[in-house]
């Protein structure tokens, strides 16, 4: 087959992955010459990136518009540097290894409950967040935060998993040893329900200390229908310094319309609890499958 | 089979056979539809198109083995008539998977070389998907190997490309 040539070549390259393609430039020249053409990259971002990408543009408020070289530079830029759609709610973004679409929905674009009551949740902006505004929970007995996403805006054929992405201020309380129920399912079907606890310090811990500290109080009651995930109940440290806790995964199929809905619970013990910066829900690939 | 160069009663033009000369001298004989599919041959037929009888056009494909021809020109035969019926995109899925299932690699090779020299683009599209299947999470060393090709990088070129991208040489398959 050595006498491919490079078009050829490019067209088989296109059928692998993004991670394949940039492995495979150091096959040959040839093959650096096909993996990194446009005809490839082209294939591996999603088709309606152009709409996102205008979106984006009228979205922002800077006057940077986006100039790439090639596809393989827009598509890695769009790995690493999310970009703001739906007038600045949500951002989008790509999965570097598979090229699918990741969402982020902010705050502002998140349905909580008290959330306009300044004496229980506050609006504010944090410099290391994506988006202008953050929600900040000063106190609630009644925790309750939903979100949806169309099916069709996601890639098919994909497992997602859904995450909260927040941080604890310096006077979180309320959280230690607190069950929260969290769910993933399509509205309308049956969702996929399991318990977190938000509480960082006591998921290290668990971690480090106690691997298998289960006796303190019984947790299983909610999980009998939970596959047991490794640290799955505590939220893990982000590269970009927010913690995230999985709210439960939904295998995307084709062409199916529907929505996504997303939820955080804590209603059920009515305690006061306080204390956390939300950035918003990201839904992304999970990692693995 | 038998030809009929006064087939008068055939309707239909796809009856009409044409020969086909294959890279090592063989003349295989097709239904002129299916020759029309090949691009070197639907050139050659257009170019000498005030050639009365079909019967005696003989067009050379010196770029394809009476090996490889004799594999495709059943598959493209089939492949009409399922696209000249309604079929489901499913079936013609079946189709092409049957056809390449058992494919060797070398096989592989020589059909996609074949495909793209005569311009059989669905063909081509299949084998690419399918060679794709077959290097995919696999590590360079392998692709060279599976494709047969000569790595004409220098090795301070080849650790800079890994350089750029140490997450995309994680975790391949075993060899």
């Amino acid at each position: 087959m050595g006498l491919l040539p490079e078009g050829c070549i490019a067209n088989v390259i296109s059928f692998t992955t993004p991670r394949d393609a940039c492995r495979l430039s150091s096959v040959s020249t040839v093959f650096k010459s096909a993996a990194e053409s446009d005809a490839v990259w082209e294939r591996f971002l999603p088709p309606d990136y152009p709409s996102l990408l205008s979106d984006a543009a009228s979205s922002s408020s800077s006057s940077s518009s986006l100039h790439f070289s090639s596809k393989k530079e827009l598509y890695f830029s769009l790995c690493h540097n999310p970009i703001l759609i739906d007038e600045g709610k949500k951002s989008f973004s790509l999965d570097k290894q598979s090229g699918k679409k990741c969402y982020m929905i902010s705050a502002r674009d998140l349905l909580i409950v008290w959330g306009d009551t300044p004496t229980y949740w506050r609006w504010t902006s944090v410099p290391e967040a994506r988006f202008p505004e953050v929600a900040e929970l000063i106190c609630v007995c009644w925790l309750e935060i939903r979100c949806k996403i169309n099916t069709r805006s996601l890639s098919p054929r994909t497992l997602y998993a859904a995450y909260l992405v927040y941080k604890p201020t310096a006077g979180s309380y309320g959280f230690e040893y607190q069950p929260i129920d969290v769910s993933v399912g399509v509205v309308g079907s049956e969702s996929q329900t399991r318990t977190v606890y938000l509480d960082a310090e006591r998921g290290q811990r668990k971690r480090y200390q106690y691997p298998r500290r289960i006796g303190l109080f019984n947790r299983s009651r909610r999980q009998a229908s939970m596959p047991k995930e490794n640290d799955g109940c505590y939220p893990k440290e982000r590269d970009d310094e927010w913690l995230e806790i999985e709210l439960g995964d939904f295998l995307n199929k084709e062409d199916e319309d529907g929505e996504l809905e997303m939820s955080v619970l804590e209603v059920a013990a009515g305690d006061w609890k306080g204390g956390l910066i939300i950035q918003g829900i990201e839904i992304r690939p999970k990692q693995g499958k | 089979m038998a030809s009929s160069s006064s087939s008068s009663s055939c309707s239909s033009s796809s009856e009409k056979k044409i020969t086909l000369k294959s890279s090592d001298g063989e003349a295989l004989n097709v239904e002129k539809n299916v020759a029309l599919e090949f691009e070197p041959a639907k050139g050659f037929l257009e170019d000498n198109s005030e050639e009365a009888d079909d019967e005696a056009i003989v067009v050379p494909l010196p770029n394809v083995s009476a090996a490889v021809l004799s594999e495709l020109i059943p598959y493209v035969k089939q492949r009409l008539e399922l696209s000249a019926k309604p079929v489901q995109k499913k079936l013609i899925k079946a189709f092409d998977d049957q056809f390449t299932r058992h494919l060797s690699d070398d096989k592989l090779g020589e059909l996609m070389l074949a495909a793209n020299y005569l311009g059989v683009n669905y063909l081509l599209d299949v084998l690419c998907d399918v060679t794709a299947d077959r290097i995919k999470n696999k590590s360079v060393e392998y692709v060279r190997e599976f494709l047969g090709i000569q790595n004409d990088f220098t090795p301070e070129e080849e650790a800079e490309l890994r350089a750029q991208c140490p997450w995309a040489f994680e975790g391949v398959d075993q060899d």
